[in-house]
């Protein structure tokens, strides 16, 4: 079912194109097909519920029924059919009041909620935030992600990518307000769960502790299923807990989020390996009736060059972390070399200069440019004094009576760029150094670790050693057993796993309820409808992206206190204002395209509408332009546009955000309101021509009729007179 | 071609790739951009995160990408 426009946006057309042009002759089916438009209204701008649906099911079935001639008769059996086929659109847009096409303007979710994997309804959020309502704001994140502290830390963003402000100036600090939300509502005891559904006796594994297993584990646990969660780690949290250093994400964080989940009645049993400490006939014995398979890539991939395995001194990064997460606060050598360039080897490595390490150097074979690591931390890595040599590729580990003492490397160079414009590292031969060290911690990548999955006999893997799950559903080959983050993405985010526990926590209930599983990528949903903020042009348009405080870089470098320190209540409140409400504002440019083409006054100066070709946005140009006609307003298909008088002044705000405010004036006949003089003069302008007398003169348009008139009474008699006369 | 986080792409082609699923012939055309790319290895044979405009963020084989230019 690929469909490029909205069914249910065409098929109110149809029908109202269909009732206008009299094509249902008798009243009766006029006023079925009438009923239909409105329930089918209802959808489109998000009133609509779970009744609709049935509703419009049987409503069209009547229709058909009542249905006489042939005319009538195509255009019920063509809504019926429509109703029918897409179906799963009609219901997604009446539970998730979402409507991806973006044909139902109403509906369509910001590009920031639509990036999110988990597809949080962010601008709901931020406007919460802004107005300091964070448990609120808390609980609207956690319709979608029940880790909002931990991606208020550690999440990719991808929202803040994708996020419209970022073609004006930078984006809107997304994840820095989510992280301030939770933290403010934890604070304050106002951190609470929803209401779980009663029990239904349904019984759950889940085969680990990470935040896809966990994620799953709560949305089932909201829904009344009895959920287990196993974990071969003495704790829960999986990678977040032992793969993401504590300077980045502290314990408590993932620690009182996890809480959350457990107080639901999630049942934990630690230190539980499955194919170990336990088997999955056990687990079928204990009542379990359907699996979530969710251990993660702990696997490291290995380097394959001599003495690798030879020395204890060589550790494999991920192996370190978990290690030193897991309270083993040992420094691993004095002089460590970090292999890699991703975010795992800049974790080891300022990792490694907190525990003690006098020199730390990150060893990677391309330049810094192909570094893949995220940017800031590898800034945040030099500031620590991590070291780096790039260009480098390992050869030998050699050491001596069994201890590291150093690694052999080649310099290399970037080749040409092949056909797929990559460049590769090529050796130079001869260029052989040493470089001392007494600790190698390789960081070139996890796998998943297949170990105790044997008994699931229908498994499949892929060519990447990743569990084969439909993305969609996340089900696997084997039946009733489901799959979820690493294990199926490779290493990923954090947010992706999430995003697929969620995921397959439906898919896992409509397992049970014999449902079909969704064959199509879910809309994310419209979680609440915020007023907007009321903010100046000018400082919408000059407010900066807050900058989070760090960490002093001396305290940085020797303990594992969090280094970005939080957002104060006034960066945070000035952060949510940038907002631009893409939730509401579509980005469609009708209102700049009416001010320049149609008023000839280019009032508007939005740049940011355009994704591939964003120009210079200027907010604060509108009022300096402005006449205040109201043509952007009546143009506007979202409301997103408004002007209102009040308080004698025409206001013209975007989103909330005022553009314009011009003095009223008033008509010096009978008082009414004749705009602002702006407009009375570009008016004017405009009519001058045809009626010059009224050049200048401050008048309704009412009293300037009723005094053409007058003018035109007493200069020229009627022409029955006239002809009289002659 | 190496893709870099924030990195404007459109997604030119199929992918042969097993990992291209069938609701992903809708996203052919589509822009969108980098939003986790490949951070371990440069691995040419990872799947990256693009996040497709206004359709989603989605992980692709790397052979139906191409870069936009600079962003």
């Amino acid at each position: 079912m690929s469909i490029q426009c909205c069914p249910v946006h065409t098929t109110l057309f149809f029908l109202k194109e269909a009732i206008d042009d009299g094509r249902f002759k008798f009243p009766k089916t006029r006023r079925i097909a009438s009923e239909i438009m409105e329930l089918m209204e209802d959808l489109a701008r998000g009133r609509g519920g779970p009744d609709h649906v049935p509703a419009l099911i049987s409503l069209t079935a009547d229709l058909v029924a009542n249905a006489s001639d042939h005319e009538s008769r195509t255009d019920a059996a063509q809504v019926q059919m429509n109703l029918v086929e897409y179906r799963e659109v009609y219901e997604s847009h009446a539970q998730t009041h979402t409507c991806t096409k973006g044909d139902c303007v109403k509906l369509a979710p910001a590009p920031c909620q639509m990036a999110c994997p988990a597809g949080i309804d962010i601008p709901s959020y931020l406007t919460l935030v802004g107005q300091g309502r964070y448990a609120e704001a808390v609980d609207v994140i956690r319709e979608d992600n029940p880790f909002p502290w931990v991606c208020g830390l550690v999440c990719t963003h991808p929202c803040e990518f994708m996020c419209v402000r970022a073609r004006m100036d930078s984006p809107v600090a997304i994840m820095d307000l989510k992280g301030v939300a939770a933290e403010k509502a934890m604070s304050a005891r106002q951190y609470r769960n929803p209401p779980a559904l009663p029990d239904n006796g349904h019984k759950v594994c889940i085969i680990g502790a990470g935040p896809g297993g966990l994620t799953a584990a709560y949305y089932l646990a909201l829904k009344g299923y009895r959920v287990t969660v196993i974990e071969a780690l003495p704790v829960s949290g999986g990678m977040m807990m032992v793969g993401i250093p504590r300077y980045r994400l502290p314990r408590e964080v993932i620690d009182r989020e996890v809480g959350m989940i457990e107080a639901l009645g999630v049942e934990f049993r630690f230190n539980t390996c499955l194919g170990k400490d336990i088997t999955l006939s056990d687990l079928e014995q204990e009542g379990f009736e359907a699996y979530l398979l969710a251990m993660g890539a702990h696997g490291s991939y290995k380097l394959e060059i001599p003495g690798e395995d030879d020395f204890p001194q060589v550790i494999p990064a991920v192996d370190f972390l978990r290690r030193v997460s897991l309270g083993d606060h040992r420094s691993p050598g004095r002089h460590v070399a970090v292999i890699g360039g991703g975010n795992v080897a800049i974790d080891a490595a300022r990792t490694c200069l907190r525990l003690g390490s006098q020199e730390v150097t990150i060893l990677y074979r391309r330049t810094k440019d192909e570094m893949p690591a995220h940017h800031e931390e590898v800034v945040e890595a030099e500031e620590e004094g991590i070291g780096f040599s790039f260009l480098t590729i390992p050869k030998r580990i050699c050491g001596q009576d069994g201890r590291v003492t150093g690694i052999i490397c080649m310099r290399a160079e970037l080749s040409q760029p092949d056909e797929s414009g990559r460049q590769r590292p090529v050796p130079l031969e001869g260029s052989d150094f040493e470089i001392t060290v007494d600790t190698v911690i390789p960081a070139i990548g996890q796998e998943v670790d297949g170990h105790g999955l044997e008994g699931f006999r229908n498994l499949t893997w892929t060519r990447r050693k990743t569990i084969q799950a439909n993305t969609i559903s996340m089900e696997t080959h084997h039946k009733g057993v489901f799959a979820v983050g690493d294990a199926v993405t490779g290493p990923a985010t954090v947010v992706e796993a999430i995003a697929g526990g969620k995921k397959a926590a439906f898919a896992i209930a409509r397992h049970f309820e014999n449902l079909p599983q969704p064959k199509f990528p879910t809309a994310p949903t419209r979680r609440r409808r915020m007023d907007f903020f009321q903010v100046p042009a000018a400082l919408k348009n000059d407010l900066k992206r807050a900058q989070m405080p760090l960490l002093g870089n001396d305290r940085r470098r020797i303990t594992f206190q969090q280094v970005r320190l939080g957002l104060d209540d006034a960066q945070t409140v000035n952060e949510a204002r940038r907002c631009l409400r893409c939730d509401v504002c579509l980005r469609c440019g009708h209102c700049v395209e009416i001010c320049r083409d149609k008023m000839g006054i280019e009032a508007l100066r939005m740049g940011y509408l355009n994704f591939d070709h964003p120009s210079p946005t200027d907010l604060k140009i509108t009022a300096e332009r402005c006449i205040a006609c109201g043509a952007c307003v009546a143009n506007c298909p979202t409301g997103a546009m408004q002007m209102k008088d009040q308080d004698g002044f025409r206001v013209l705000s975007l989103c909330g955000t005022e553009l314009n405010r011009l003095k009223l004036e008033y008509c010096r006949t009978c008082g009414a309101v004749i705009g602002p003089a702006r407009y009375h003069d570009y008016i004017m302008r405009r009519v001058k021509e045809i009626s010059p007398h009224m050049f200048a003169r401050q008048v309704c348009l009412e009293c300037a009729r009723k005094d053409s008139g007058r003018r035109h009474a007493e200069n020229a008699p009627p022409e029955h007179q006239k002809q009289g006369k002659d | 071609m190496t893709f870099r986080n924030g990195q404007k792409v459109e997604i030119f082609q199929k992918s042969t790739d097993e990992s291209w699923e069938p609701y992903m012939d809708e996203f052919i055309g589509l822009h969108g951009m980098i939003t986790d790319p490949d951070a371990v290895k440069n691995d040419p044979d990872a799947l990256i995160e693009v996040s497709v405009n206004e359709k989603g963020t989605h992980r692709f084989p790397q052979d139906c990408l191409r870069a936009m230019g600079d962003s």
